[in-house]
């Protein structure tokens, strides 16, 4: 039984020219829209330096970490920042007359971005802060280990200009180094890629949930034809969700290849790791739309607009539509990063990037297990409840 | 064996206010073909959708091959074929394969169910269709389809329900010709249409229902009798006074007449020349006319003497 609808479900889904050009095509020729747009952008206007402010205080003065590493990233010749120092009344003004993309200010040791819009600079400009955030807490850990150590050996007395000179030194040898920062390196544009395979993962929602609707008797009469027969819905599930994946997987390889090879995106050593978030990304798309087959009440054509729909905030809200979202969402709103799968597969992938540490990414890709099987879990509860397919 | 293929007592389908079918009961007997005859919502879908536990029903008890029919009755399900009102196929695949298809949920042997499904494709007569897909064929031919798909895996009994709304006439005498093989290989059959002449071509018995209600059941000659006429002759005429309508009233053995403005429909309830008759009364009041022709009642005349209205509207 799961053979045969495991083949005959394959046969459906290549065959429906809408899923195709969604789940296959669509997410192809965005690379290669993307790789058009962006080369562009890299081959024939130089980087310039983003207009930057600074509010200079007490705080971001005592922050060396900060301001260290700014400093360091506002000179020289492939200099990432053109920074003001100012007072915060004047960064506020600058921002309004358009000097600057946006301004940073420090609170406590917590970094404060101001930007109005999301453009592709704005967006360099919150990574980076992003990054030296991240490599502060490293820092933090580095010192504290430093201190322990030191305490242990019945030191007590430090110099804590030297100790941090020191802890830079351990962190240059080390394998956990703090990342240079060129432009080079905090591609954008890697942004957007790994925005699209999220993108991608997700959509295979559409194909588990148009062979889903295809067994249920109170969507569609074919699932009615099915639940007279004596096929256990069980078996015809698991056929048609093995079909998915396939078609997925194929999906995923054809988006990898072009990426690599013709898009000529450099995802770097990190390659198995970036074929496990893709597998446990599609799985939690596989998920959703068994779960929006299964719970939304409605016509097959409700069911498509609500997957799309939510698959299409959760990358709004991962900010794939511009970087600001994202920032607001971490700042006010941190729980949906929590409850969004395409935050969980862009979070993998940039701490796959940006992190050397693989504890973050190992968290994503375990929430993304979580929420598939929590999907799973309703959409089964869901299928108990309609012991009789009330059509 | 089982002579009671399907007994059906006390069913009841509540939808909020509305009782869709009520207080039904009545029993199938094997290899023959059942006739459930009503207008549009009169109950027929909810009562096939409610025998097949497709339904959860209000009350009632439902046994089918002697045992009590449930969603999981699987070895109940093994022997029932069921075609729906609507199409129910997958778009994405060819005839051959989706007739191959929902046969493969019954039989897993692969050579079997080969010859299974060309006998199922011969039996509706869409041979020349096998690579075609669904939106490529006609209304009467997807029908033909959709019938395929329900019965390939020769069940023992068979569900049909309308399955010719929409037909043309030579897709509409094929799938009553191919049910009707199928009645002969042994399947016994329960048929639901609101066409009177597919019943009483078709049915062996046939049951009468308005407003979920059982308002009459019993051979086509049996009900007929119901309707308390024997013949109805029509007549086709242009003109006819009411003094000329008032004597056809009063021919022997007439109980009533009408007419329309073209055609005169007197009622008799017995009697052996009236055909004649008729053609006497004409000629000797000069009334010209263009046909005559005599009727028996039919399945409308009996379900407009038990409900006041006719089946069709
Ligand atoms: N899901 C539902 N909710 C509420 N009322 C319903 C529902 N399904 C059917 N009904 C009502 O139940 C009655 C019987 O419907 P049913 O479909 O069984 O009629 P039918 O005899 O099959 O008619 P048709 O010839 O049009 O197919 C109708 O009045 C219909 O409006
Ligand atoms: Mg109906």
């Amino acid at each position: 039984m799961f053979i045969h609808n495991f083949k005959y479900s394959l046969k459906v889904l290549l065959k429906n020219k809408q899923l195709v050009f969604w789940t296959l095509a669509f997410p192809i020729i965005m690379a290669v829209l993307f790789n058009m747009a962006f080369s562009d952008i890299e081959n024939n206007e130089k980087f310039d330096a983003v207009h930057i402010a600074v509010v200079d205080d007490e705080d971001f003065r005592n922050n060396k970490m900060f301001s260290e590493t700014l400093k360091s990233l506002s000179d020289g010749e492939d200099k990432v920042f053109e920074i003001n120092y100012v007072d915060e009344e004047k960064a506020k003004k600058m921002l309004e007359d358009s000097e600057i993309k946006g301004y940073l200010k420090i609170v406590g040791s917590e970094p404060e971005i101001t930007i109005n819009s999301n453009g592709v600079e704005e967006t360099i400009f919150c990574h980076v802060i992003d990054e030296i955030k991240s490599d502060s807490s490293i820092v933090q850990d580095l010192g504290m280990k430093y201190v322990m150590q030191k305490i242990r050996s019945g030191e007590y007395q430090m110099d804590f200009n030297q100790a941090f000179t020191e802890i830079a030194d351990e962190m240059m040898d080390s394998d956990v180094s703090v990342k240079d920062n060129s432009p080079d390196n905090i591609s954008f544009v890697m942004i957007e890629y790994y925005s699209l395979i999220a993108m991608a993962c997700m959509y295979s929602g559409l194909l588990s949930m148009t062979l889903m609707n295809y067994r249920l008797a109170n969507i569609s009469a074919v699932g009615k034809r099915s639940a007279v027969s004596p096929a256990k819905k069980g078996g015809m599930i698991m056929g048609s969700l093995a079909a998915s994946f396939l078609v997925q997987i194929i999906g995923l390889v054809m988006l990898y290849l072009i990426m690599i090879f013709y898009v000529k995106v450099d995802f770097g050593n990190n390659m198995p790791m970036i074929i496990l978030l893709s597998f446990v990304g599609s799985l939690a798309g596989l998920s959703l739309g068994v779960a929006v087959s299964v719970l939304i009440k409605a016509g097959e054509n409700a069911k498509l607009t609500a997957l799309i729909g939510v698959v299409m905030a959760g990358c709004f809200f991962a900010g794939m539509m511009g970087i600001m979202m994202k920032n607001i969402i971490d700042k006010n709103a941190p729980i949906v990063n929590y409850i969004n799968p395409v935050a969980m597969i862009t979070d993998g992938f940039y701490t796959l990037y940006y992190y050397n540490g693989l504890d973050r990414f190992y968290i994503d890709v375990i929430s993304l297990l979580i929420f598939s099987a929590v999907m799973i879990l309703i959409s089964l509860r869901g299928l108990r409840r309609q012991r009789y397919d009330s059509i | 064996m089982y002579d009671k293929v399907i007994e059906v007592k006390g069913l009841t389908k509540e939808y909020k206010e509305l009782k869709a079918v009520d207080d039904l009961s009545f029993d199938v007997y094997e290899k023959e073909i059942l006739g459930l005859l009503g207008p549009n919502g009169s109950g027929k879908s909810t009562t096939i959708n409610s025998i097949l536990s497709l339904l959860k029903y209000s009350s009632g008890t439902i046994n089918i091959f002697g045992k009590e029919m449930k969603p999981d009755a699987y070895d109940i399900k093994r022997d029932i074929g069921v075609i729906f009102q609507e199409v129910a196929v997958f778009q994405e695949l060819t005839v051959y394969d989706n007739i191959d298809y929902f046969c493969g949920l019954y039989i897993s042997d692969k050579n079997r169910r080969k010859q299974y499904v060309e006998d199922a494709i011969e039996l509706v007569s869409i041979g020349n269709y096998k690579k075609f897909y669904p939106k490529q064929l006609s209304g009467g031919l997807l029908r033909r389809l959709n019938i395929a798909c329900g019965i390939a895996h020769k069940p023992k009994l068979i569900f049909l329900d309308e399955p010719t709304v929409a037909v043309d006439p030579q897709s509409r005498n094929n799938i009553l010709e191919g049910i009707r093989k199928l009645r002969d290989n042994g399947a016994t059959i329960l048929y639901t249409t609101h066409y009177m002449e597919e019943v009483e071509q078709l049915c062996d018995r046939i049951i009468i229902i308005d407003k979920g209600k059982i308002i009459a059941s019993g051979t086509s000659d049996s009900l007929k009798k119901l309707a308390k006429i024997e013949e109805k002759i029509t007549v086709e005429i242009h003109r006819l006074s009411e003094e000329f309508l008032e004597k056809a009233k009063k021919l022997e053995h007439a109980t009533d007449a009408f007419y329309d403005g073209k055609m005169l429909i007197v009622s008799y309830n017995g009697g052996k020349n009236n055909i004649a008759n008729m053609i006497d009364f004409l000629r000797q009041n000069n009334l010209s006319y263009l046909k005559v022709y005599s009727e028996r009642p039919s399945l409308n005349d009996v379900f407009l003497e038990l409900t006041g209205k006719e089946l069709r509207d």
